[in-house]
């Protein structure tokens, strides 16, 4: 999997290539416009990380060339800007994705896995970690074959992290998920219903599956899978 | 009519002032005129009486008593000119006296005869019956070689008084007729003048934070006013400015913010993930990240003000029911409430039809419930009400919490003020939640406030025009 990143913030470019490479995708950068248009014109990329404003030429220019050429390479919009009208439009002009700074890099990932069709695109009925079974059909939820009652938004934060097993969620990811947008800035309510889904699906054994990661957000794995 | 106002003062003023020196013209006038008039008078008898001393008396030792007597009753004729004469000599002894006039217009008779007396000339008014005045002049005259003889010429005042009575009358009543004209000119002066200060006032009271892009009407007339209206225009124009600057500080500050937090938390991300670390270098690198976070937070929320105030909470504007909107955010907050055993009480039984930007009236009830949660302790209770009040809804949030303090409750809709600077519960927040509040609520045009008894509770009340179809 080969990603193209133009970013002209070097310190932000490096972070991501790091992080990226760490999960062995092949990461190009360019920091600006014009030399991140050549290397999208000139390779075939599985995804295109582009920030709005470079110098030479703007991110929406190059989304629009590459539209232009037809090409059906996600791209993925990086921005300090987050007014409705520019994000309405980098839409219309073929973004797939749209992420405002700053973010965590955890959320980054998450992104980068759905548009690359490896994520979230997991579609069988019951997902299982560990010994934790949900049945996406019934809405039922097994530890260790024993059935765990659970409440309507306690069960869809589960589902949730279970989608990706190991992967971590910021709180902001799992508000926009579980929630809605309204509940932005009141993260505690993550924390709140994350305790009481402790409680069902942990407390009991011995294998914590819900695990917290300090200053993200929270992840569902065994330890075995990452 | 106020009687601070402007219009009011002057023109009580004006009219004190004129009604003043009206009285005092007058009084002079009159009182001149009349000293004149008998003045006037008085020389003019005083000035026979010398004529009969100079021409006649002179010669009584040549010519006999007799014939002064006939010659001033032939030259003067008294009874027709209606005067009175008398000459008399130093003893009291009459030498001549005249008639009645032939009008009848006083007796002679009722002049009583005079004492000696030292004085050359002089003179007095005398009341006669018929309430008539009659003024005579008196004169000692003397000659060489000759007695002393008393001559006394005398004409009625009445014709001077009725005069003088019929200006009195006059000024009397013309004096109050022009001050009520003058007065009644003068206020529709003034008000003439001061209608532009009236329009100015309107129009200054209209302008807003909200709406300082407007401007008074400048009336080109050249005068105090225009130039009023001016530089009213121009200090606007300044609060405008600094308006625009504070916003565009906050819009530009949290724009700025964003790149190197990025940065920040994406390598403290990093570093709290990374394995090779000690476990204790990881955790002071979530510490940091932690901070960081809440550092894009206040960023998020302040870009999110700065967005409302230039206006953009119009984009997503659509009609939907408030009384469901309250419900299903007071069941999805349940949790957060139930996890300090307190009760959520919502009452909204009607649908209440409203416009607005859906996502942000919820984080209007999502923020007031939140408030609502932390500041009250574990087992109270909350109400959220929502209920049609003559054309409005109005959303309630009631807790019966900690309450907020009199001195803290005219500020807690201020940006980053925290009622309790020292512990304040809410250690994640920035104190915006409520400002974020009460923008949304402005953008849609409608009323928040807050009123609170200090332990005993708060209640928040929104205030939203109800949809009309």
């Amino acid at each position: 999997m080969r990603i193209l990143l133009v970013e002209d913030e070097k310190k932000v470019a490096d972070f991501i290539e790091r992080g990226l490479k760490a999960e062995r995708y092949a990461v190009d950068v360019c920091h600006d416009g014009r030399a991140g248009w050549e290397m999208a014109e000139a390779y075939d990329y599985d995804l295109v990380m582009l920030d709005l404003m470079l110098p030479e030429l703007s991110g929406t220019e190059i989304l629009e060339r590459i539209r232009r050429k037809n090409q059906q390479v996600p791209i993925l919009i990086l921005t300090a800007r987050d007014g409705m009208d520019d994000k309405v439009k980098n839409f219309e002009l073929g973004a797939d994705d749209y992420l405002t700074k700053p973010f965590a890099f955890a959320e980054l990932l998450v992104r980068v896995k759905a548009l690359l069709r490896r994520g979230p695109v997991n579609r069988s009925s019951v997902l299982r970690v560990g010994d934790l079974e949900i049945d996406r059909l019934t809405q039922s939820v097994k530890r260790a074959g024993k059935k765990v009652e659970l409440t309507a938004k306690e069960y869809s934060l589960l589902e949730y992290l279970a989608t990706q097993p190991g992967r971590v969620f910021s709180r902001t990811m799992i508000i926009e998920h579980v929630w809605d947008q309204s509940f932005q800035g009141l993260t505690n309510i993550v924390d709140v219903y994350v305790r009481h889904l402790r409680a069902k699906v942990d407390d009991a054994y011995p294998v914590k599956l819900l695990r917290t990661v300090r200053g993200v957000g929270y992840s569902l794995s065994d330890g075995v899978t990452t | 009519m106020n009687r601070r106002s402007i219009s009011f003062r002057l023109v009580a003023w004006y009219a004190g002032l004129l009604a003043g020196i009206f009285v005092l013209l007058c009084a002079s006038l009159y009182l001149d005129l009349r000293r004149f008039l008998v003045n006037d008078l008085r020389e003019s008898q005083l000035r026979r009486a010398r004529e009969i001393g100079n021409t006649l008396l002179v010669h009584v030792k040549q010519t006999g008593e007799s014939y002064v007597a006939s010659q001033t009753e032939d030259w003067y004729d008294p009874e027709i000119n209606d005067r009175f004469i008398r000459i008399t000599r130093a003893d009291g002894t009459l030498i001549y006296t005249s008639g009645k006039p032939k009008d009848g217009s006083f007796n002679p008779d009722e002049v009583p005869k005079l004492a000696p007396s030292p004085h050359v000339v002089f003179s007095r008014e005398l009341k006669l019956s018929g309430n008539k005045t009659l003024l005579v002049a008196a004169l000692n005259f003397k000659s060489p070689g000759n007695p002393t003889y008393l001559v006394e010429f005398g004409a009625l005042l009445d014709p001077v008084n009725t005069m003088l009575n019929h200006l009195f009358l006059q000024l009397t009543l013309g004096l109050p007729l022009a001050v009520f004209v003058i007065t009644v000119g003068g206020y529709l002066l003034v008000r003439r003048a001061l209608t532009p200060v009236e329009q100015i006032t309107r129009a200054a009271e209209s302008i807003t934070q909200h709406n300082l892009s407007e401007r008074l009407p400048v009336a080109q007339t050249g005068d105090e006013l225009e130039r009023l209206s001016v530089s009213l225009n121009r200090m606007i124009a300044r609060l405008d400015d600094a308006f625009q600057n504070s916003k565009r500080f906050v819009a530009d500050a949290s724009h700025e913010l964003r790149t190197p937090l990025t940065i920040l938390r994406g390598e403290l991300e990093s570093l709290a993930e990374d394995p090779r670390l000690a476990s204790e270098w990881r955790d002071r690198a979530a510490i940091l990240l932690e901070e960081a976070v809440r550092l894009s937070k206040i960023v998020e929320q302040l870009f999110a003000l700065s967005r409302l105030d230039a206006g953009e909470a119009q984009t997503d504007w659509s009609r939907f029911d408030l009384a469901e909107l309250a419900k299903t955010t007071a069941e999805q907050m349940g949790l957060l409430a139930e996890d300090k055993n307190i009760s959520i009480h919502c009452e909204a039984r009607q649908p209440m039809p409203v416009e607005g930007d859906q996502v942000r009236l919820k984080q209007v009830v999502v923020n007031l419930l939140d408030n609502a949660i932390k500041y009250t302790p574990k087992n109270g209770a909350i109400q959220l009400r929502v209920s049609a009040v003559n054309g409005h809804v109005v959303l309630e949030v009631e807790d019966n919490g900690v309450g907020i303090s009199r001195e803290a409750l005219p500020h807690i809709f201020e940006r980053f003020y925290r009622v309790d600077q020292t512990r304040s519960i809410d250690s994640e927040g920035a104190g915006l939640g409520l400002s974020i509040v009460k923008s949304i609520c402005t953008a849609h045009g409608a009323e928040v406030e807050a009123v609170s008894v200090p332990r005993e509770g708060s209640c928040f009340r929104i205030k939203l025009p109800l949809s009309k179809n």
